[in-house]
């Protein structure tokens, strides 16, 4: 169904500039590493809390205001890195189950975040809710983002 | 500098021809594993190394103080650097002449000893005198320079570390 605009994707100018120059695209990959690490680091750094570890003198909601920043700065980092590869590689990314398995669950861990994650943040410091679901809540968080985004993305290029 | 280099070399050459380290470059799974695992294990430190530099630069996580962060993030910090560390070791026991003949991996190497010389540095000179300047908005000189350092470093090391497969200096 999708397969005529990764054609197309595939067929662009700038799709081939990419191709045809031997640096640019590792160093879009290298520099998606980057955005990587600083959207790790605002994840865990609120998802560690919630686990009942951490830095557990700070209300996670504090926390959580502080790395939110840095979380959306990363993400939209990693997305503007994704994109040029996505270009380079559209066929086969296509045939790709872990691409597809990684845009699946992108947007599932980006509503959670920003839905029911934060609902969560925000009641734990006040205790309104059991200390088992704030710990479930930053469990599923890193399962959703590291073990649903970020290892499947890593095995497109391991394995196509 | 070819005979400086020679016991080196006949060290990585020795370890690529263990029957483990041909088994491991040779598995379909177990050394892609590997690689999986080092990323995760990367981001988890290298999350937490910019989360902390983010606060000595005086930009970000300022809300808590340096001394919380550093003393709560260092235990997984050190988590995620050993398990980087054991992963990569195992990396490179699988496949030892293709590291050995790599300016990007001993680059990587030599920026992960600085690294570490700045956050000694910063550990036995800046953070001496922590309890002055542990919430100000803006932390002095010496934090800002380890902060900036370790984010520039760090950041070296990973780019060099993805363009190991790219070999582009290769004779």
């Amino acid at each position: 169904m999708l397969e005529p605009y990764f054609q197309w994707m595939n067929n662009l100018a700038v799709s081939r500039f990419i191709g045809e120059s031997i640096w640019i695209y590792p160093l879009v990959q290298a520099i998606h590493l980057l955005f990587l690490a600083l959207f790790a680091g605002a994840l865990f750094i609120v998802d560690l809390r919630l686990l009942g570890w951490g830095i557990r003198e700070q209300p996670v909601a504090k926390l959580a205001r502080d790395a939110r920043p840095w979380l959306i700065a990363g993400f939209l980092g990693l997305v503007v890195t994704g994109i040029p590869q996505l270009l380079q590689n559209a066929m086969r990314e296509y045939f790709s189950d872990f691409f597809w398995m990684k845009m699946t669950v992108m947007p599932i861990a980006l509503i959670y975040t920003f839905t029911l994650r934060q609902w969560v943040v925000s009641m734990t410091d006040r205790s309104r809710v059991p200390p088992v679901v704030s710990k479930l809540t930053g469990l599923a968080s890193i399962l959703l983002w590291i073990g649903g985004v970020a290892v499947p993305a890593r095995l497109i290029g391991l394995f196509t | 500098m070819a005979d400086f280099f020679q016991p080196l070399h006949d060290l990585f050459f020795w370890v690529s021809e263990m029957e483990n380290s041909v088994a491991l470059r040779e598995s379909q799974y177990v050394w892609p594993t590997f690689e999986v695992v080092h990323v995760v294990f990367v981001s988890l430190f290298a999350g937490l190394i910019v989360m902390m530099d983010l606060r000595l630069l005086g930009i970000g996580n300022m809300q808590t103080p340096f001394s919380q962060l550093q003393q709560r993030l260092f235990p997984w910090q050190m988590f995620g650097m050993a398990g980087a560390a054991a992963t990569g070791l195992i990396l490179v026991f699988g496949d030892p002449m293709r590291f050995y003949g790599n300016i990007f991996f001993w680059m990587k190497m030599l920026m992960m000893v600085i690294a570490a010389v700045n956050a000694m540095a910063f550990h036995y000179i800046t953070y001496f005198s922590v309890e002055s300047w542990d919430n100000a908005s803006v932390p002095p000189l010496g934090a800002k320079l380890a902060g900036a350092l370790g984010v520039g470093l760090w950041s070296f090391v990973i780019i060099a570390g993805r363009l190991i497969p790219y070999n582009w200096f290769q004779n």
